[in-house]
């Protein structure tokens, strides 16, 4: 069963796109071996969950509330996320990370073994670019990233020399040939 | 003496969707709603490549992604007058039914289903007497009296262990809840199969969209799925095969579970066939094009107004100029700059933020209007503009519908309780019941047409000089979309998407004439100001989605919907 590593974020929504922007930079300087798959989910809510549905070891990246300065660095593990209740439920944005765990913890199929990668943002209105604290914080996401694929023994080696990535949604303006 | 009732669901984010309702001797007599999120997301695509629209459209909403992404290209084909060939044509279609499957399943099982269903009155149940309900049904073989023993088991389990996680959100208890212990175990155990096929739909969207969320094979003009029968790296026959099974699968699970589910919720919930209608003028719009052109569709489309079934204004091809032509914003109730109904090329997104002022301004939605009317959008929009046009499928499925649900109430239901807060649950069930029948067709379709050796795929786009206008809809699960996209000089010059969500969340316009959900509203009964789960009800019944869309995940905060009662 492949490790997954899954970036969580909008990144038409500035310090939203974290989780999109730090997978970018550690597939530019990290490879991943045959056993993991790396992918952005955007921002999935319940489509979330067939991604984690009986899944093995799973990193996340996504940006996390707490009572710190925008770009600090947060590291949770399962427990953490499925230790609480959650919030009503009008639109099927809301349920997202916690809610598809614990529904899938209820039925028996959660993951069994996950490390989420947060940063705290600071900006979450339209933009596509990171803010300075945030932009920051990404190299020390990916080191957190890389890390978290070793403690699962799953393959991961950094690359002699880095890749550069070009993002879809780079805010250069392109004007057609 | 009235109670004002509001609820402001504040989840990770600041607040989607607000709803205010005045409720006098337990009834609802006004109601407001109200976006509680800037969007314009529209003006990041000042200025770019229309080819690329479609990338960063379907980054609007997380949920809705595939939708926007269709509509985009389709705006962009129509300001250029392009063709796309057959097997695009198809192949879109089969990304579009899958995705809506989908949305309809999470929506009922994942979303909604704990507004009617007390998922602890289900501890209660005799697994033997659910059994032999869902027995009396359906033939679904997933309905074992060991399958539901199994599920009585854990839930009681987790309820021992304090650790209803999932559920602490549910109002069970609540003394609008109806379902016997034994429905609310068939109920929870369905909500657990559908894990499955809500997986199954997204593989069928994956193989042939590349990837999901976020599809990568469309392309303005056409698709980008190579064909050839003889190569793995493209769309050849086991894919074509693989997809098949899973949409024979979901097909299942949609007649023999969904259907029956739905039948009879409505069924014990007789009294909600009877409220929540509100505005009963309906839009929707032509879907599933069978040729190059988008001239000739599968489902109909049209408008009909004052829920008069025998009048239907067809909408019959992309560039409808019934369609174009009558489709307006209004922001007179919306903090934006100014107090204008326009057409969307003639938009601007200026926000202008002021205090939550239920006679002023008091949403960031703005409110579509048709010809000035105000309409409802979604699946029952879909299955009354169908069954009105005699669309065969749809009326089938409707009237299976209200004569199982109509058995099992042991009552003789007819079309017109579908304008109501269940109607809306019923018809969005009808709808995925057809779209699960014609992915048959459409992959049919698409079969011979490549097997007649027809490989084409896209029509290359050229943007000539000067400025072009066009517009795109999509008949999405949530109902009417339409992208409008202005062009100057082969880049873009304006753009706008005017969303399901926003036709029915959208707040008053100049003219004070209520939007469908504010309407939906009045007259719902409230039994507790302090657990409003009826307005929760009527609301689900939309499918709202209104964020569109950040993601910021709360661990360590304690999440908690603000109802307050004044």
């Amino acid at each position: 069963m492949p490790t997954l590593v899954l970036s969580l974020g909008n990144v038409l929504m500035s310090d939203d796109g974290l989780g999109p922007a730090v997978l970018r930079a550690f597939e530019e300087q990290y490879v991943v071996g045959p056993d993991v798959v790396v992918m952005d989910l955007g921002t999935p809510g319940l489509d979330l969950s067939p991604w984690l549905a009986d899944a093995g070891q799973v990193v996340l990246i996504d940006t996390v509330k707490a009572p710190l300065p925008p770009g600090s660095l947060r590291l949770y593990q399962k427990a953490d996320l499925v230790g609480q209740g959650t919030g009503v439920r009008i639109s099927p944005h809301d349920p997202g990370v916690k809610e598809t765990l614990l529904a899938l913890e209820f039925a028996g199929r959660a993951p069994t073994d996950i490390a989420l990668v947060g940063i705290v943002p600071e900006v979450t209105t339209m933009g596509l670019d990171l803010s300075p604290a945030v932009a920051a914080a990404v190299p020390a996401a990916v080191r957190a990233v890389a890390a978290a694929l070793e403690r699962f023994g799953a393959g991961v080696s950094r690359r002699a020399e880095p890749i550069a990535l070009e993002p879809w949604w780079s805010a250069e303006v392109r004007i057609p040939a | 003496m009235s109670t004002h009732i509001t609820v402001d669901p504040v989840t990770r984010i600041e607040g989607h969707l607000r709803i205010d309702v005045e409720v006098d001797h337990g009834v609802v007599t006004k109601a407001w709603s109200s976006g509680q999120m800037f969007r314009g997301i529209e003006r990041i695509l000042q200025g770019r490549d229309p080819r690329e629209a479609w990338l960063f459209t379907q980054r609007f909403c997380g949920v809705c992604t595939t939708v926007h992404a269709i509509a985009s290209v389709r705006a962009v084909e129509n300001a250029l007058h392009l063709e796309i060939p057959k097997n695009a044509q198809y192949i879109r279609n089969l990304i579009v039914i899958a995705h809506a499957l989908h949305d309809h399943i999470v929506h009922f099982y994942q979303l909604s289903a704990l507004d009617w269903v007390d998922v602890l009155s289900a501890v209660k149940a005799d697994p033997a007497k659910t059994s032999a309900l869902a027995g009396s049904l359906s033939n679904w073989p997933g309905n074992s009296t060991q399958q539901f023993q199994a599920v009585k088991d854990r839930l009681t389990g987790f309820v021992a262990k304090g650790q209803l996680g999932i559920f602490t959100n549910g109002y069970w208890g609540h003394p609008a809840m109806h379902l016997s212990p034994e429905v609310n175990l068939l109920a929870v155990s369905h909500y657990m199969q559908a894990l499955d096929y809500q997986r199954k739909a997204n593989q069928v969207v994956a193989i042939l969209g590349g990837k999901t969320p976020n599809i990568q094979n469309l392309a303005v003009g056409g698709v980008a799925n190579a064909i050839n029968l003889d190569n793995d790296a493209t769309l050849n026959m086991t894919k074509l095969y693989q997809v098949k099974e899973l949409l024979d699968e979901m097909k299942g699970f949609i007649e023999q579970v969904y259907f029956v589910d739905v039948c009879a919720v409505a069924a014990m919930y007789p009294d909600w066939l009877k409220v929540g209608a509100g505005v009963t003028n309906y839009l929707s719009v032509p879907d599933l094009p069978l040729d190059e052109k988008g001239a000739t569709f599968e489902f109909p489309g049209g408008t009909i107004f004052d829920g008069d079934l025998s009048h239907v204004t067809p909408i019959t091809s992309f560039g409808d100029p019934y369609f174009q032509k009558n489709v307006t914003e209004s922001i007179a109730h919306s903090w934006y700059d100014g107090d204008w109904q326009r057409h969307p090329y003639q938009e601007d997104t200026v926000p202008k933020y002021s205090e939550y002022d239920a006679d002023g301004k008091y949403s960031w939605i703005k409110s579509p209007r048709f010809d000035g009317h105000v309409m409802q959008v979604g699946p029952l929009a879909q299955v009354l503009v169908g069954f009105a046009q005699g669309h065969e499928p749809t009326k089938r499925w409707a009237v299976k519908t209200l004569e199982t649900a109509g058995k099992i109430a042991g009552a003789t239901l007819t079309p017109a309780v579908l304008h109501s807060t269940l109607g809306r649950h019923a018809a969005r069930m009808i709808r995925c019941c057809v779209l699960s029948e014609l992915a048959g067709k459409h992959w049919s379709l698409l079969a011979e047409n490549i097997g007649k050796g027809d490989t084409t795929i896209f029509n290359e786009p050229v943007f000539p000089k000067g400025e072009q206008q066009g517009f795109g809809f999509h008949e999405a699960p949530r109902g009417t979309l339409s992208h409008w996209i202005v062009i100057e000089n082969g880049t873009i010059k304006n753009y706008q998407a005017v969303v399901p969500s926003t036709w029915n969340a959208g707040p008053r316009d100049a003219r004070n004439q209520a939007g469908p959900y504010e309407a939906s509203l009045v007259g719902n009964p409230v039994a507790d100001a302090e657990q409003p789960l009826e307005v929760i009800r009527t609301i689900h019944s939309f499918d709202p989605c209104i964020a569109c869309a950040i993601h910021t995940l709360d661990v360590e905060g304690h999440e908690v919907s603000r109802v307050r009662a004044l």
